[in-house]
């Protein structure tokens, strides 16, 4: 599939394999204006265009956020009133603590997203720098176990669980630190993604390493993880939307007002009376995406420009 | 090696010193919360081991009672169940669950389920499959201060399974500006929305949630008025799963009439009139009149303002039967595997004492619900001060409890779906007897 | 990931290098050794804090899985061997506990009748079935009820101390020696309940409530009042009632003792259950048991018509819907990616905001959004498209609905990888590349896209995958429907994951043992996929 002088790039260390940035030099201003116009003009409208797509639904989100009678009928895509009502309803109603809520998802989230990069580092580490028996036959059964959606066996989650909450009521059901630990069997979740990425670090770095006295701890901390930080970002940012997305475990698990995440939280609120609560909804919506966005725009650096480049350069 | 044998004692100490603090001062968690709460039970299980040690599996939460209900009616639960806390001294729960009925019967089954659940009466059948509520014991006396249909909707083969503390059925409401009249028959105020909507002023003449799937409870009164019936009575008078009204001719004829008001007659019924968009529509006046409950008033009354609107009993089609919505009756019920029977049964049957079973809780659940109160004389005062809960409550009284058999729940899909389709111009006759097929089959294989 | 690649060989580590750490303890730094050894002691900690209870409660499985998994992880980490099984472990501790134990449980179930009405064994079945016919006497007492003891307030003999609420009688109630009279002065009555009593100590109603829980001394403690009635606590109160079902464990049948009607067991229509029945067939109860009923679910599964009618179609438009979800969106996200990543272009970061927003909102709220938005009268899409279409209640358009959904909730992200690909791909490559008319083009399609999907492929697949088992977008979106009024369990945007949701949690009764069967043969059917997807992708791997 590919030219033979890629697949030797391997050899290259990682200081070259950073992002190549040499396109910088080419700017606008080299372009004239009849030539801009057919390069570069139909590269702006399928933009605009697909920009106008991407953001119809979430002004319709917005427009119903800010709109006080918060019903599907009135709600058009541009508001033709704003109000605060529904942003001040999220405070206010001890019955749905949006914002006890919003904590609970975050720590949900920053636990999971944390022990599921690390565990999914050490178990890729092992699988790109080991070899031992069972190897591949371990990478692909865990591949297969993977794909076992997790809903499918809440049953039995239900029942075992009952039986760990009696022994120990701190992990039991209705509890966080029993959803995170049901969230956690799938912490191998990007052992596949992350593999890749240490697959193409040169072993030169390992070695060397290991020359000046580092253990395998050492080298795996210190050298290969920072290196591969990019795909860490992606995958966390995966599984962080993946936990903040999950409502179906949470709703069977969570039960108590205070423990809920918002997922679940917000999927019964909207169940309950859906044409009277989209403002509520709507509003909620908008405060959980704004910091999102923003983590988005953060990471966009480490996305953009790193995402598969060990990948490609493999 | 000596090293590595330096680890395990290094560990090994760690262990030691960990323990000793886990032991002390209740160091790990679960040592730390299972003394908190059991030293009864603990006791209790007549464990030799009398020291401090957690011996005993913890109840589960640390309330005294817990009871589970859905996210609409967690305040005026919690403010029923909170009253019984302080007049008994104890602690309570109450958790908002998304998929109550399922969820309960799990968590009921393995242990973990609530004391008391609250919910509409059609769970019983199910639930009694499960073996998952008790029968109740109530005096003749206190029975006969609730209301006869919501004594009937919670009985169950003779048993008194729950508590009733709101009745519930489908209204009529009409907008006022378009429709001010009291109707009597259906077709007067289908008319009366209809000339709205063909005077540009609003979108639908009459909203009946159906949505794509179809919805067989907003469609039973137009059903029952054109002559249909569901299930037929056996000689006691409860529901005859044998005896399915869906295919027979007069189920037939009833769908007949529902098709004249779909997509190939008047157009009045809708798959696009959703549960998301009926209430809503009509409050913003888009619609003439509208067919739902009493929790759709909060939302009519704040789109209409309090005279923008009428409530009254469902009428029937003109010169056919009379309209019979079916009746729901939300009740408590008490669970069979809590591990608060005591304060469950006290809480649920109790007259005084923060019991439900008094005007005083029925006020407050009134009061945080507005439901039409089961118990009769909350209604009447309710209804005095009022009016509209004495229509709500009177449409209740006149309508027709669900049946809560099993063989109910082999009924919405099919039927439900049979009336989506009949709304968008199927055949009435080979869709009904398709439906009727699908459902007695599912009977039968139950 | 096996042949002829160069790296291949520098991947082994050498010879030396499992002798490089001989100890493992002394591998890291002091900090690292510290952290060790805590960690290990928490561990250690933790499970000789639970064996205790573990032993007091008789949980002698999680007892020993709690030591077997403590001796793992310390032989491990304490010896210099395994190195791999260091890195391995925390998270294959995780998979095993909570997905790969849960699925043995699931293949376990899926041998039984476990479900609505079948939940407790035969035993607990019959008793609650005659428990539950207990009715209050005609005309019988209730009575203000304490419980008192002579004894212990754990452990009893217990007694009710009982004050008719008629009469205002005071009696004492043993299970030995039924219903006794109190002498009045040896009792203080107060608003209709004992308060004291001689001889006796009065529970609290915490205490009486503790032990009436399921197992505990109070629980079903009734005195016997003379003929077929007993007396039964009910809260605080104390009810006279009959029981006027009998079951006769010799014959194995339930009487009626007022009817004379006679109950039998006999298999239900469904084969995977018995009820009692009178002669007529009549069901006592639509309470039923637990059973093993063997490979009975999976027979069916094959061969029951209404099964193995939409199986297959739902099989098919499983596969459909996951491969156009993920052709489309990276199709989509990747010609944005081409078309925005000119280095000519302004606005290139604000393009990129704005492109990602669909995937920044949590996909649930999306797509409880996006299902009002498909209503045919009153939905945003016919609205701005001037079309009438009855998206959800045509079963072709709701599929189309679905995957329209799907395509902006999915775009954003392929957008995002595809465009990092591009951005990794060397510049002299990418300049070449880049398009620029027809040659460009064919340079994209020989090197540039060869290149991507080295890169993407992976994720793909992984993209995949999720998408085969998407059951919100189904359940939030359409919730399978439209059915039709002949099938109402299999629906017009039916993958296999929301059907088999359905059977085990719908509310037409939960079949739990049979959607674990349905859930075994998804397993395996996703595995055959992926393992075919993987062979297919294979040709990929071998660069690395």
């Amino acid at each position: 599939m590919a030219t033979p002088d890629l697949t030797s790039a391997t050899a290259v260390p990682p200081t070259v394999v950073a992002p190549a940035k040499p396109q910088k030099g080419a700017g606008p201003d080299k372009l004239s204006g009849a030539r801009w116009w057919r390069i570069l003009s139909w590269r702006y409208l399928v933009g605009i265009v697909a920009c106008v797509y991407a953001l119809i639904p979430v002004l319709y989100i917005v427009s119903a956020a800010l709109n006080p009678i918060g019903s599907v009928a009135s709600t058009e895509i541009i508001p033709n009133t704003v109000s605060w009502v529904n942003f001040e309803a999220l405070t206010n109603n001890p019955s749905r603590p949006f914002f006890r809520w919003f904590g609970n998802t975050v720590i949900v989230a920053v636990v999971v997203v944390f022990a599921q990069l690390l565990f999914s580092s050490l178990a890729a580490y092992a699988f790109s720098r080991f070899r031992f028996k069972g190897r591949r036959l371990g990478l692909l059964s865990l591949l297969l176990i993977l794909m076992f959606p997790q809903i499918l066996v809440t049953v039995a989650l239900f029942q075992m669980f009952s039986v760990i909450g009696a022994v120990m009521p701190s992990v039991g059901l209705d509890t966080l630190p029993g959803y995170i630990l049901i969230m956690l069997g799938g912490s191998l979740g990007q052992v596949y993604l992350i593999k890749g990425f240490f697959d193409t670090i040169p072993h030169e770095l390992d070695e060397a390493a290991k020359i000046d006295g580092a253990g395998h701890v050492r080298v795996f901390f210190e050298v290969c993880l920072p290196l591969v930080r990019p795909i860490l970002v992606i995958s966390g940012l995966l599984v962080f939307v993946g936990v903040v997305g999950e409502f179906l475990l949470a709703s069977i698990f969570l039960r108590s007002t205070t423990i809920k995440t918002l997922a679940v939280g917000m999927y019964g609120v909207l169940a309950s009376d859906r044409s009277n609560n989209l403002g509520w909804f709507a509003a909620a919506s908008v405060v959980i995406a704004v910091p999102i966005i923003i983590l988005f725009q953060f990471l966009q650096r480490f996305i953009v420009g790193g995402i598969t480049s060990g990948a490609v350069k493999g | 090696m000596r090293k590595s044998l330096l680890s395990v004692a290094a560990v090994a100490s760690v262990t030691l010193l960990l323990t000793a603090c886990g032991g002390g001062g209740g160091g790990t968690d679960a040592t730390g919360d299972s003394t908190a709460t059991t030293d009864a039970s603990a006791e209790a299980t007549g464990d030799a081991g009398a020291s401090a040690d957690p011996s005993a599996p913890p109840v589960r939460g640390n309330e005294d009672l817990v009871v589970w209900t859905d996210a609409t009616k967690l305040d005026a639960v919690t403010a029923v169940a909170q009253a019984f806390g302080e007049a008994n001294g104890i602690t309570v729960g109450v958790q908002a669950i998304v998929n109550t009925r399922s969820d309960f019967i799990t968590a009921n089954q393995a242990g973990n389920g609530p004391d008391v659940l609250v919910g509409a009466h059609d769970w019983i059948g199910q639930l009694v499959a499960n073996g998952a509520i008790d029968p109740l014991q109530i005096s003749a006396d206190s029975l006969s201060g609730y209301s006869e249909k919501a004594v009937t909707a919670v009985t169950y083969n003779g048993q008194l399974m729950g508590i009733p503390y709101g009745v519930e059925s489908l209204v009529l409401y009409c907008n006022k500006t378009y429709a001010p009249d009291t109707y009597a028959t259906l077709d007067d105020a289908i008319a009366a929305g209809q000339a709205a909507k063909d005077a540009g002023s609003v979108q639908s003449a009459l909203n009946i949630p159906q949505g794509v799937n179809g919805d067989p409870y907003h469609m039973q009164p137009l059903f029952t008025s054109a002559g249909g019936y569901l299930f037929g009575l056996d000689a006691t008078g409860t529901p005859d799963a044998n005896d399915l009204g869906v295919g027979t001719d007069a189920g037939i004829a009833a769908a007949q009439k529902i098709a004249t008001l779909g997509d190939a007659g008047s157009k009045v019924l809708s798959t696009a009139i959703t549960n998301d968009n009926a209430i809503s529509l009509f409050a913003q006046g888009q619609a003439g009149c509208l067919i739902s409950g009493p929790w759709a008033l909060s939302d009519v009354e704040a789109g209409l303002g309090a005279d923008g609107y009428t409530v009254q009993p469902i009428p029937g089609f003109a010169g056919m039967s009379p309209a019979e919505p079916f009746m729901g009756a939300q009740a408590f019920y008490v669970a069979s595997n809590g591990q608060n029977k005591s304060f469950a049964q006290a809480f649920v049957t109790g007259t005084s004492g923060g019991g439900l079973n008094s005007e005083e809780a029925m006020t407050t659940l009134f009061e945080g619900t507005n439901l039409p109160p089961a118990m009769t004389s909350v209604r009447a005062t309710a209804a005095a001060s009022d009016p509209l809960i004495g229509v709500f409550g009177d449409a209740a009284d006149a309508a027709y409890p669900m049946p809560a058999i099993p063989a109910m729940d082999q009924v919405w899909t099919p039927l439900g779906q049979a009336y989506a389709a009949i709304i968008g111009g199927a055949d009435p006759a080979s869709t009904m007897t398709t439906a009727a097929q699908t459902i007695s089959s599912a009977i039968a294989s139950s | 990931m096996t042949t002829t690649a160069p790296p291949k060989t520098d991947a082994r580590p050498p010879a030396g290098s499992r002798r490089s750490f001989p100890m493992e303890i002394t591998g890291g730094s002091t900090g690292v050794l510290i952290a060790k050894v805590i960690g290990l002691g928490l561990i250690l900690a933790l499970a000789i804090g639970l064996t205790p209870t573990l032993i007091a409660t008789s949980n002698w499985a999680f007892l020993a899985i709690l030591w077997v998994i403590t001796l793992v992880i310390l032989a491990i980490y304490l010896t210099g061997r395994a190195v791999p099984a260091k890195y391995l472990l925390p998270g294959t501790l995780f998979l095993v506990l909570f997905l790969i134990y849960p699925i043995l449980l699931t293949f376990q179930l899926s041998t039984t009748n476990y479900g609505d009405g079948t939940r407790t064994s035969r035993e607990a079945a019959i008793a609650r079935i005659v428990g539950s016919s207990a009715v209050q006497v005609e005309g019988g007492a209730t009575y203000g009820m304490v419980i008192g003891t002579s004894g212990s307030t754990t452990t009893g003999p217990f007694v009710m101390l009982l004050v008719n609420s008629t009469t205002g009688d005071a009696y004492v109630g043993s299970e030995e020696d039924g219903l006794q009279p109190l002498d009045e002065d040896a009792v203080t009555i107060e608003s209709g309940v004992v308060t004291e009593a001689d001889g006796y100590t009065i529970l609290t109603r915490q205490e009486q409530n503790s032990l009436s829980s399921s197992g505990q001394p109070l629980d079903g403690f009734s005195v016997p009042a003379g003929g077929d009635s007993v007396i039964k606590v009910q809260g605080f109160q104390a009810i006279e009632m009959r029981t006027p079902l009998v079951y006769d464990e010799e014959a194995d049948t339930i009487t009626n003792t007022d009817t004379g009607v006679v109950y039998t067991e006999q298999l239900g229509p469904s084969g995977d259950r018995s009820f009692f029945v009178d002669e007529d067939g009549n069901r006592l109860s639509n309470q039923s048991w637990g059973e093993n009923i063997g490979l009975q679910n999976y027979k069916r599964i094959f061969t029951d018509p209404a099964i193995t009618g939409p199986f297959a179609g739902i099989f098919a438009w499983t596969l459909v819907f996951a491969f156009v979800s993920v052709a489309s969106t990276f199709l989509l996200g990747l010609l944005l990616a081409v078309t925005l990543n000119d280095p000519r272009m302004r606005f290139q970061r604000g393009f990129r905001s704005i492109l990602i927003l669909p995937y920044a909102i949590p996909g649930f709220i999306s797509l409880m959004v996006w299902a009002g938005f498909w209503n045919r009268d009153f939905g945003l899409v016919n609205d701005l498209l001037g079309t009438g279409i009855d998206w959800l209640g045509n079963a072709t358009w709701a599929k189309v609905a679905v995957l329209a959904t799907n395509l902006w909730m999915g775009f954003p992200y392929m957008f995002l990888i595809s465009t990092g690909a591009l951005q990794s791909i060397p510049g002299d490559l990418k300049e070449a590349a880049s398009i620029d008319g027809a040659t460009g083009f064919t340079q994209f399609r020989k090197i540039v896209f060869p290149l991507l999907m080295v890169a993407t492929a992976p994720l793909l697949v992984s993209s995949f995958a999720f998408n085969f088992n998407n059951f919100n977008a189904i359940q939030l979106l359409t919730e399978g429907g439209p059915f039709t009024p002949d099938n109402p369990t299999a629906g017009g945007t039916d993958i296999l994951i929301s059907y088999t949701y359905r059977l085990a949690f719908g509310s037409a009764g939960q079949q739990i043992g049979f959607a674990s069967a349905v859930s075994v043969v998804l397993f395996v059917l996703t595995g055959v996929i992926a393992a075919i997807q993987f062979r297919g992708t294979r040709a990929l791997e071998e660069m690395n």
